[in-house]
């Protein structure tokens, strides 16, 4: 069998191979676009998790204080009853739910109709929220789609990649591994990360900008572009609007003043700009390093100016690439399992949208947006959110001020987790339901590059398990509102019959390589965007005039060095999947990196328990010392919640989309033993 | 795009198209040992030998480039005795058969080579199963590269090594620290190419049971 890997959003395609009910081995399909015949330590290892003997094999109701079994029927009734109590006493708004950024297209689009059409309020959203986000606004404003502007074989044929705030390596290993095949014949490399990762030894140029720095680093190569004469004339009169009010912006941006700002050599900022803008052809990728921040979206759209300026978009080798952390972040978000939107970033406050859709599924619909994630946690506190039903997403582990998801948790009346294990969320569920992992289910993902992939199961669900396609369709029908679909396919062809950016898509036509959508009618799909137009009214793009903001949170006396969390190659995410694998054999904690300056200071030696308190929280991890952190910064993973990462994470978050700013978190480190009152002097550093 | 000829059958290939190419592209098969289309033609294990219209002796299929008018015979009667040849000897210096499914095995029985006409010294059992997920038993190593070129064209780890000279030729990963103390990330792309099993992953040797999985 043949499917579509469910760790990163690269979208290996994986042959499956089963022995006696359980996956034998699992190994690259060699006519995988994404992964042309390769694939990483997770999609080719990391599957025991679907046998684990902590799987959820059967429905789960909260008696006195303790999850016991329950039967399908009696877990059903209760979701039913309790959902429709609350919306009978509080309203429709009282209800949100939650889509997975790891589950299939159809299982988001089923969920988001699920809250609509069944329930009746536009209070649905999904875990992009906290990752990408921000790209998808800003994609959106810059250009007019939600999505790469290219492929990932793009890489191959650009002469310049500047990758900015990401890790493929460690993040998208394979995106990562053919990143560094491409160096190697010769593609020149700019990585722009805190931290020196593996592909700035690869590369030609690295720069280390302070956390929160981004958009002045941006800015900054711009004006370079600009001073130096590099700009496309040609394509910035022909295909572009608002070059005039950048243009003056940039004035304030040269490479002292950027340096200043961001720590990076000024020589060093005009060599990246010169490398970039003399190139034939250059890509852009970046990942949470940029969206992961108070002003994320404004820095996508810096980079989508930087690329216009010089031309390099919509061509091949000069793609912008995004690279999702889910495997379906791109996917749960076209579905319209979002606040304001239907499929394809369509309004819900569009009348002739929610007129096609109320045709559809024959009932009438909210024309109000609804709450984002952040604000849903709010409104819970505040008393105004009763219910929640989340699916595949742990929250009370991933997202940020983890004490503030709690209490939020704690407030609601009623709370239902469709998942394949326990977690901190269903620790605060009234009723949980056994659902499915990737290898079990059917449809498809959407991969970084705009592509529909197929899904198909290796495995049936563990013991009274079901798919998560399944699941969300029975409770609907309880609810009162049959969605009328047999398999995911017939839900695909709903999708297809909605929405015209994906008109041509169906599981016949997406056969081994995929569609990459807009698919027009015809079947035909789009490697490429915007060779000749832009998505936007009158076809052009828009150069956004956004200046340099200070972060959300800066070092100061009290907390004088900024965290920044990520993903190491091993685990994924909150490690639910990968820690239940040998990969714990080969990782089996989180570290907090530190730079060797740092540490002395600090009296701290590689290995020590250290103490890392932020201005909302606090944990202990151990200490790694290493120079590839600059001085006065620290990093952490987040996939082990022992760890509690995100109890140091603050409310902070993106302007435009909520998106929590993960990546500047002002800390204080210090020796678990030591006495804050006996410690060393701290001296500010950044 | 030029045209060639594969036993008889006519097929365009693209400029710098290789002769196994054009065989595939003509439904032709060549046997390979150490060809594995995601790397760069090696062209070390004189398996793929075909006869070519006007060359004086067989060539490597993978690493010549076609012309103009090239005559391929896939079946030449002096390419396939050579290459059963050189299998025969490779076969001669494993401890044991290779498994059915591999790659080598499968090789060795359509080319008709059962057993091998020269007993002699074999390769001792030497096994390393210290990493989680990969196994690498170097008595089954032929020293055909393709996990060194994998882990090198394709992932670009550069965890392993080509070792020792003649029939103390072998692979070693991370200078033999093993698999986990060297810079391997895990990809899996050796024991995914490996045409022996001699890297391969350990949950499916016989020896791993169904309790051991993880």
């Amino acid at each position: 069998m043949t499917t579509t890997c469910g760790y990163c959003g690269v979208g290996c395609r994986l042959e499956t191979h089963v022995r006696g009910g359980r996956i034998a081995s699992i190994t690259p399909a060699l006519d995988g676009p994404a992964n042309l015949g390769h694939t990483c330590l997770k999609g080719r290892f990391a599957h025991g998790f679907t046998r684990s003997p902590d799987r959820l094999t059967t429905p789960l109701i909260r008696e006195q204080g303790e999850l016991r079994p329950a039967s399908w029927g009696e877990a059903l009734a209760r979701v039913v009853a309790e959902l429709e109590r609350v919306k009978r006493d509080h309203g429709a708004d009282a209800v949100a739910g939650l889509a997975s950024s790891r589950a299939t297209n159809e299982d988001c689009y089923a969920m988001q109709r699920l809250i609509r059409a069944a329930v009746g309020t536009n209070n649905i959203d999904n875990c992009s929220r906290v990752c990408h986000s921000p790209t998808s606004f800003a994609m959106r404003k810059s250009f007019g789609l939600s999505g790469a502007t290219g492929s990932f074989s793009d890489i191959d044929h650009a002469e310049v990649a500047l990758l900015l705030g990401v890790n493929p390596t460690q993040g998208h290993p394979v995106v990562g591994a053919r990143i560094k095949q491409a160096a190697l014949r010769g593609c020149k490399l700019i990585t722009i990360d805190p931290r020196r990762i593996e592909l700035a030894d690869y590369g030609a140029i690295h720069l280390a900008p302070r956390p929160g720095t981004n958009a002045a680093v941006v800015l900054g190569l711009c004006h370079v572009v600009r001073r130096d004469g590099f700009v496309d004339e040609g394509f910035v009169a022909a295909r572009t609007e608002g070059y005039d009010v950048l243009a003056e912006l940039l004035e304030s941006y040269d490479p002292a003043a950027v340096e200043e700002i961001t720590g990076i050599p000024a020589a060093e900022l005009e060599a990246a700009a010169h490398l970039y803008a003399e190139a034939g052809s250059a890509s852009l990728l970046w990942g949470l390093g940029v969206t992961e921040h108070k002003y994320g979206s404004e820095v996508v759209q810096l980079l989508c100016n930087l690329a216009m300026m010089t031309g390099k978009v919509g061509k091949p080798g000069s793609a912008l690439l995004p690279l999702r952390g889910q495997n379906n972040v791109q996917g749960s978000s076209d579905m319209g399992a979002l606040p304001d939107t239907y499929t394809a970033y369509r309004s819900v406050e569009d009348e002739q949208v929610a007129l096609s859709f109320e045709a559809e599924w024959g009932v009438p619909l909210s024309r109000h947006k609804g709450m984002k994630i952040p604000e849903m946690f709010d409104a819970a506190i505040a008393g105004e959110l009763k219910a929640m039903y989340i699916f595949g997403e742990d929250v009370a582990q991933t997202d940020p001020d983890i004490a503030h998801v709690a209490a939020a948790l704690e407030g609601l009346e009623f709370l239902v987790c469709q998942e394949i294990f326990l977690n901190e969320t269903t620790n605060y569920a009234d009723v949980v339901l056994p659902a499915s992992a990737f290898l079990e289910k059917e449809g498809t993902f959407t991969n970084a590059e705009r592509r529909f992939q197929v899904v198909e199961p290796a495995l049936d669900p563990p013991g009274e398990a079901k798919t998560d396609f399944e699941i969300i369709t029975t409770v609907s029908r309880a609810l009162g509102h049959e969605m009328g679909w047999e398999t995911p396919w017939d839900a695909l062809d709903e999708i297809a019959r909605l929405t015209p950016e994906y008109a041509g898509v169906s599981h016949e036509r997406l056969g081994r390589g995929g569609l990459q959508w807009p698919v027009r009618a015809d079947g035909s799909d789009s490697p490429t965007l915007y060779d000749t137009t832009f998505d936007r009214p009158g076809g052009r793009g828009h150069f956004a005039p956004l200046p340099y903001k200070p972060p959300g949170d800066a070092a100061d006396e009290e907390f004088p060095l900024v965290l920044v969390t990520g993903r190491v190659l091993q685990h994924y995410n909150a490690g639910t999947m990968t820690r239940r694998t040998a990969n714990a054999d080969l990782v089996d904690r989180d570290l907090l990196e530190i730079h060797p300056v740092d540490a002395a200071r600090l009296w701290i030696a590689d290995g020590d328990r250290v103490s890392v308190r932020s201005r909302v929280g606090r944990t202990e991890i151990e200490a790694r010392i290493t120079e590839r952190i600059e001085p006065g910064h620290v990093f952490t993973s987040f996939h082990f919640p022992e760890t509690r990462t995100n109890l140091l994470i603050g409310q902070s978050a993106d302007v435009n989309t909520s998106c929590p700013e993960y990546k500047v978190v002002a800390v204080d480190v210090r020796p678990i033993a030591e006495q804050p009152a006996f410690s060393p002097a701290l001296g500010t550093t950044t | 795009m030029s045209t060639v000829t594969v036993d008889g059958v006519e097929v365009e290939v693209a400029p710098g198209a290789t002769v196994l190419e054009a065989a595939r592209a003509a439904g032709r098969w060549v046997p390979t040992v150490c060809f594995d289309e995601r790397q760069a033609p090696f062209g070390a294990c004189r398996v793929c030998l075909v006869g070519i219209e006007g060359s004086p002796k067989p060539l490597p299929a993978c690493t010549t480039p076609c012309r103009e008018g090239m005559t391929i015979a896939t079946e030449d009667a002096t390419a396939r005795r050579v290459a059963g040849a050189v299998v025969e000897l490779v076969l001669s210096e494993l401890p044991e058969a290779p498994a059915p499914h591999t790659e080598l095995a499968q090789v060795a029985a359509r080319l008709g080579v059962e057993e091998t006409r020269w007993p002699g010294t074999v390769h001792q059992t030497d096994e390393d199963f210290r990493h989680p997920y990969l196994a690498l038993r170097h008595e089954l190593c032929i020293s055909c590269g393709r996990c060194v070129r994998a882990c090198d064209e394709v992932q670009g780890a550069f965890a392993l090594t080509a070792t020792g000279r003649g029939f103390e030729a072998n692979i070693t990963a991370g200078l033999d620290a093993g698999f986990e103390d060297s810079t391997c990330v895990s990809c899996g792309a050796c024991a995914d190419t490996c045409p022996t099993d001699a890297i391969t992953e350990i949950r499916l040797l016989p020896q791993s049971t169904e309790e051991g999985w993880k």
